[in-house]
């Protein structure tokens, strides 16, 4: 007979995680609705398409790196140098400003990695400095000045239209979808689990997980810098300041989706609903006029109400 | 027990209705000794101390101090008041405090004028009483700073400080609870704190728990074994001469035999050697450990608590480094210091019995004994998990093993101990690895689960697997083992087979 | 155990000195290298005064959270306590008067035990609740002004000349980081906050009510914040929302890690924040009147940061096994 010490705890703190960003979703889009019928008509769900999609890609990425119980700073800084690189260069560069900018956010991805592994520096301290570093170098670039494009084969990665829906969509979709095949169903993600999840049983085990982590974070450079560049083909256009404040509601959305900051739990196929709440939390408001500010304050307490709900408690933050 | 300063009768304590830590406990401590109080693990030795501080309270018992009754303290602070103090096995110093920071730790109010803190005073008595209970160190310094063993002596002077701070009036003799005190010292700094507390019994009465039999003989007065929470032995060694295997077997817990000297065992000369330990050295922890592992052998480990016996396997799993010597494994010389993944892939599995260190609870049964054979489990030509080969090894695994359990989806912290434990078998069991180490591997689980895990294991040598077992359990190593190495202060002392071990222990 | 007291004795202090607080080499090399590449403009009385004015306002910033770094978590609060406080000054401006201000001391002191009190109990990491925290105040402050920056006045008086050539707001700082290093330095609340950070389970078994003290630290760090943004009230503007740079809130941060508090606590403390802050200004100066500004500053500012905490972090030893 097996026992279940414990068993309703945890049991209910598993199924919130699951059962409550559906809830949620339901909620935003019924309230939404009532102050605006045509919240979901075509248009909207246009733009909301268009404002989801690149955050879907860069929030997989930071899913991956909460999955190992750290956590990436750097996303946002490295979506916003990434754009910049492809709307400075590609007319010196053409398409291969793409490559370009996805590698050398892989390279900062393992500069976070190693900062961490080899000097034992927290990631949210290690990934901040990071950030402040790629900001610094975007602004350098870009001089602060607002930058456009208009090189007709670079946009069409997002806009153009298939079906009825913007390119981007598709790849913001795919990608997503390689990240829920790699986080269930390869090693790697067996192993992102379980360095969140038991670091010492992970480190029992036949993973390096020094080495492992380094991977994440370049997995993460690397998404981040793809959103850039989807990001800036759908824009066409912008400055460093462009998306200002794009980590709160980044980390709110992975979190809110049910990826505890604890680590092992939760994944990519989570944060779709996360992504959704957050995007549309923010479409909804902007569409009643709530000022930016007051969008960060509820995004705020997103962050910390859903950080307080799903943390698992009995375990110390591996940072 | 008329000249005793602290005493206790009869006390008993039980934990949650079931288990029963302390079953009529009495021993005491008289003026000016060092009275040892030994036993195993588990044995209770932890739970009296913590009943003397104050932590909690006893179920039954009484408490005497120099002969008259007094209640048991409600807390540490009361505890001082009384004159009993603890110095803690571990984690009891503070690295950048300074000394005398450190020593007055927790009764600066005695030493705050307007709120400042009269640091000149402390200093200056800091000095005093480091003078007088002769630890030889500078007060103002970083506690980092010191070695160890300094460390120890200035955590003991804070715990006689302590008790003269609170209790007040100077006649109280102090009586120190020393936890484990010499885990992280080396031989040199040992001796040093044996010294200086030879000297400081002029000042206090010292309760010294420990596991490592040869100090305990050499350092206490007298010596009270505890075993199952019960007072199995009281040795008083000005009467008596008492042997160190009389000690060890108290501990364990076997009736006396005769006690037979060794007789070497040759090796299994004709069967390939899988691993060759050499003069394997690890300052503090063990020296010159040479052994041979053959295939299809189980060697075990054998020795009390601290002689290095779970240093030693350690080693070998890549938990710890070695120093000095030389760790061959199928004709590959291993590096001192390797993590464990690395020696995974050279064959070396370790299995240790503690299942919150290896098990990912809150994944399901099939994940857990999936992960360390997820190459077994992926499809022909990518990388990619297959579910269905993942489910088929799992249920093989359950049944194998007998583990009791709906489903192989079912999530591990809901199963019971036992059956946990099997789970963590079962993916070594899968895995085969060339030597599989046994860490302690049915610690706290019930016989029925054990019976079949031994079953397991023995299969798994019959087919090829050799291992190595540490455990504090004898009889699992005449059940598994087919030669036993007897381990003692960090060196092999005697290699035995078992049935010569069975005679030496008494099972 | 005497120290040696070397060959001469004055460099013997001298170089222990830097040993343990290496940040005065890199403050002297900093200052050395700015002055000689660009002596006109460098060492000039208004550069001077503009790093002392940055200094202070630095300072008076980061010595609530160096006495939480010291226990060993972090707070980012107080730009958040600043900016809500000078709205919630604004708003009691036409029933309190003048009084109004003390407002923003009680903001503080609240801030800081309510992080204190959800940080103990419910164990959630320091920086993303402080980070979590600023945030939300931020926007509060947006919703309760609107939007629009809402200048008060009246309180120019704190910041009258007193002493010439002396900046008002040096005078008021000074009893506030004497204050604080008296509190980190002499008194029982410093020596248990430095136990708790150095040694948290330790501490505990020595009978430290440790969850009382990181309270008390957070609750400390908020009125450090709190006293420090009244003295700059209308130094810096006024109640004017402004837009969350996550780049200069990190600057106490910097100032802390670069004086010499590591990130994990148990030493260090307000006293050497002092130094780290002047070290950080003096450098921030030198870019800023070098050619590199305006651009490259936030990236040297970052790379500042990330070698400063590699260097203090270096200490730490990595997750062990068993």
């Amino acid at each position: 007979m097996t026992t279940r010490p414990g068993l309703s705890r945890e049991w209910l703190r598993k199924n919130m995680t699951t059962v409550g960003p559906i809830v949620f979703v339901i909620a935003v889009v019924v309230v939404f609705q009532m102050f605006n019928p045509f919240f979901l008509k075509y248009q909207g769900i246009i733009s909301l398409i268009y404002s989801m999609s690149y955050f879907l890609v860069a929030a997989c990425g930071l899913t991956f790196v909460i999955m190992t119980g750290s956590f990436d700073f750097s996303v946002p800084s490295l979506l916003k140098l990434s754009a910049l690189l492809c709307v400075l260069y590609i007319e010196d560069l053409g398409l291969w400003v793409i490559p370009l900018a996805l590698l050398l956010c892989v390279g900062f991805g393992f500069i976070n990695g190693l900062i961490l592994a080899k000097f034992n520096v927290p990631s949210f301290m290690a990934t901040l400095g990071v950030s402040i570093v790629v900001e610094g170098i975007a602004r350098y670039l870009s001089k602060g000045f607002l930058q456009i494009m208009d090189d007709k084969a670079f946009r069409s990665l997002s806009t153009t239209f298939i079906a009825g829906l913007p390119s981007v969509f598709y790849w913001g979709m795919g990608i997503w979808l390689i990240s829920i095949f790699l986080a269930l169903r390869t090693p790697f993600g067996r192993r992102t689990y379980a360095i969140g999840g038991n670091l010492i049983g992970a480190a029992l085990s036949d993973t390096n997980v020094a080495r492992h982590r380094i991977y994440v974070f370049m997995l993460s450079g690397f998404l981040s810098g793809l959103a850039g560049v989807l990001y800036m083909a759908q824009m066409g256009g912008g400055s460093v300041e462009m998306g200002a404040d794009m980590a709160i509601p980044l980390f709110a959305s992975v979190v809110a989706g049910g990826t505890a900051l604890t680590g092992g739990v939760g994944g990519p196929h989570r944060t779709l609903l996360g992504v959704i709440i957050i995007t549309w939390i923010q479409a909804g408001m902007n569409m009643l006029a709530i000022g930016r500010d007051i969008q960060m304050l509820t995004f705020g307490l997103i962050a910390i109400g859903m950080s307080i709900a799903t943390i698992d408690r009995k375990r110390k933050i591996i940072k | 027990m008329d000249d005793s300063l602290l005493a206790v009768k009869g006390v008993s304590k039980t934990f949650g209705g079931v288990v029963r830590a302390l079953d009529d406990i009495s021993l005491a401590a008289r003026r000016n000794e060092i009275v040892g109080v030994v036993g195993e693990n588990g044995a209770g030795k932890s739970t009296l101390m913590k009943i003397l501080v104050g932590v909690y309270p006893p179920d039954k018992g009484e408490l005497y101090h120099k002969g008259e009754k007094v209640p048991f303290p409600r807390d540490p602070k009361e505890a001082a008041k009384r004159g009993i103090s603890i110095v803690y096995q571990e984690k009891g110093v503070i690295p950048w405090l300074k000394v005398y920071q450190f020593l007055f730790l927790g009764h600066e109010d005695k030493y705050v004028k307007f709120s400042k803190l009269q640091t000149d005073k402390m200093k200056k008595q800091a000095a005093d009483i480091l003078e007088e209970l002769h630890v030889k160190c500078d007060a103002e310094v970083f506690m980092h700073e010191l070695p160890l063993s300094t460390q120890k002596m200035v955590e003991i002077a804070r715990a006689i400080l302590s008790v003269r701070l609170e209790s007040g009036e100077d006649g109280t003799t102090p009586i120190i609870i020393l936890d484990e005190p010499t885990g992280p010292l080396n031989d040199e700094e040992r001796r040093e704190l044996f010294n200086d507390l030879l000297e400081m019994k002029k000042n206090a009465s010292f309760f010294f728990i420990s596991h490592i039999i040869p100090e305990v003989r050499e350092f206490t007065d007298r010596v009270h074994v505890l075993r199952d929470g019960k007072l199995v032995a009281n040795y008083d060694f000005s009467e008596e001469k008492i042997a160190e295997e009389d000690l060890f077997r108290a501990i364990v817990g076997r009736e006396s035999s005769e006690y037979i000297s060794k007789v070497e065992i040759k090796g299994l000369a004709s069967k390939t050697v899988a691993l060759t330990a050499k003069d394997l050295t690890k300052k503090g922890h063990y020296y010159d450990i040479t052994f041979d592992l053959h295939e299809e052998e189980c060697v075990g480990i054998f020795g009390p608590a601290g002689s290095g016996k779970s240093q030693i396997i350690r080693t070998i799993a890549g938990i710890m480094s070695f120093e000095k010597g030389e760790l061959v494994v199928n004709g590959q010389k291993l590096k001192a210091s390797e993590l464990p993944y690395v020696r995974l892939k050279k064959g070396i599995g370790y299995f240790s019995g503690e299942t919150g260190k290896e098990l990912f609870l809150n994944w399901p049964i099939l994940k857990n004994i999936s992960f360390v054979n997820i190459q077994k489990i992926l499809c022909k030509f990518m990388p990619v998990i297959n579910f269905n080969a993942e489910r088929k090894m799992a249920q093989r695994i359950v049944q194998l093993l007998r583990i009791r359990t709906p489903s192989v989806n079912t999530d591990c912290y809901s199963l019971s101990g036992g059956n946990k434990q099997k789970v963590s078998v079962g993916k070594w069991v899968e895995r085969k690895p060339d030597i599989l180490l046994l860490d302690d591997p049915t610690i706290g689980i019930d016989v029925g689960a054990r019976e079949d895990i031994y079953e397991v294991l023995s299969e798994m040598k019959k087919s090829g697997i050799c291992m190595i077992l540490v455990s504090d359990d004898p009889k699992e190593y005449s059940i598994l083992c087919d030669r036993i190495m007897f381990v003692m202060d960090g060196r092999i002392q005697k290699v035995l087979s078992p049935d010569e071990f069975r005679k030496v222990v008494g099972i | 155990m005497k120290r040696s007291t070397g060959n001469r004795l004055i460099p013997a202090v001298i170089v222990r000195t830097l040993k343990e607080q290496p940040v005065i080499i890199a403050l002297i090399a900093v200052f050395v290298l700015f002055s000689i590449l660009f002596p006109d403009r460098f060492l000039s009385f208004l550069n001077f005064k503009t790093i002392l004015r940055q200094f202070i306002t630095l300072t008076l910033f980061a010595m609530g959270p160096s006495i939480v770094v010291v226990t060993g978590s972090l707070d980012l609060s107080y730009v958040g306590i600043w900016m809500l406080g000078g709205i919630l000054v604004w708003l009691c401006m036409p029933v309190f008067g003048l009084l109004s201000i003390f407002v923003i001391l009680l903001l503080g002191v609240t801030t800081g035990f309510v992080i204190g009190v959800i940080q103990t109990k419910a164990k959630i990491p320091s920086f993303i609740l402080t980070l979590s925290l600023l945030v939300t105040y931020w926007g509060l402050t947006a919703l309760l002004s609107g939007g629009y920056p809402r200048p008060v006045r009246g309180y120019g008086f704190i910041t009258t000349r007193l002493i010439p050539y002396i900046p008002t707001t040096l005078l008021w700082s000074i009893p506030i980081i004497a204050a604080a290093i008296f509190i980190m330095k002499c008194t029982k609340i410093g020596t248990y906050l430095y136990a708790i950070g150095s040694n948290e389970e330790g501490a505990q078994l020595a009978g430290i009510n440790v969850d009382k003290y990181k309270i008390l630290a957070f609750t400390l760090s908020g009125l450090f914040t709190g006293i420090g943004s009244m003295i700059l009230f209308q130094h810096l503007g006024g109640s004017t929302p402004v837009e969350l740079n996550l780049n200069t809130v990190v600057w106490p941060l910097v100032a802390i890690v670069l004086g010499g508090t590591p990130l994990m606590g148990g030493s260090g403390g307000p006293q050497r924040t002092i130094l780290g802050a002047f070290t950080f200004c003096v450098f921030y100066r030198g870019v800023y009147i070098s050619p590199l500004h305006p651009y490259s500053v936030q990236l040297l500012v970052g790379l500042l940061l990330i070698v400063s905490i590699i260097v203090s972090a270096r200490g730490l030893k990595s997750v062990t096994i068993t």
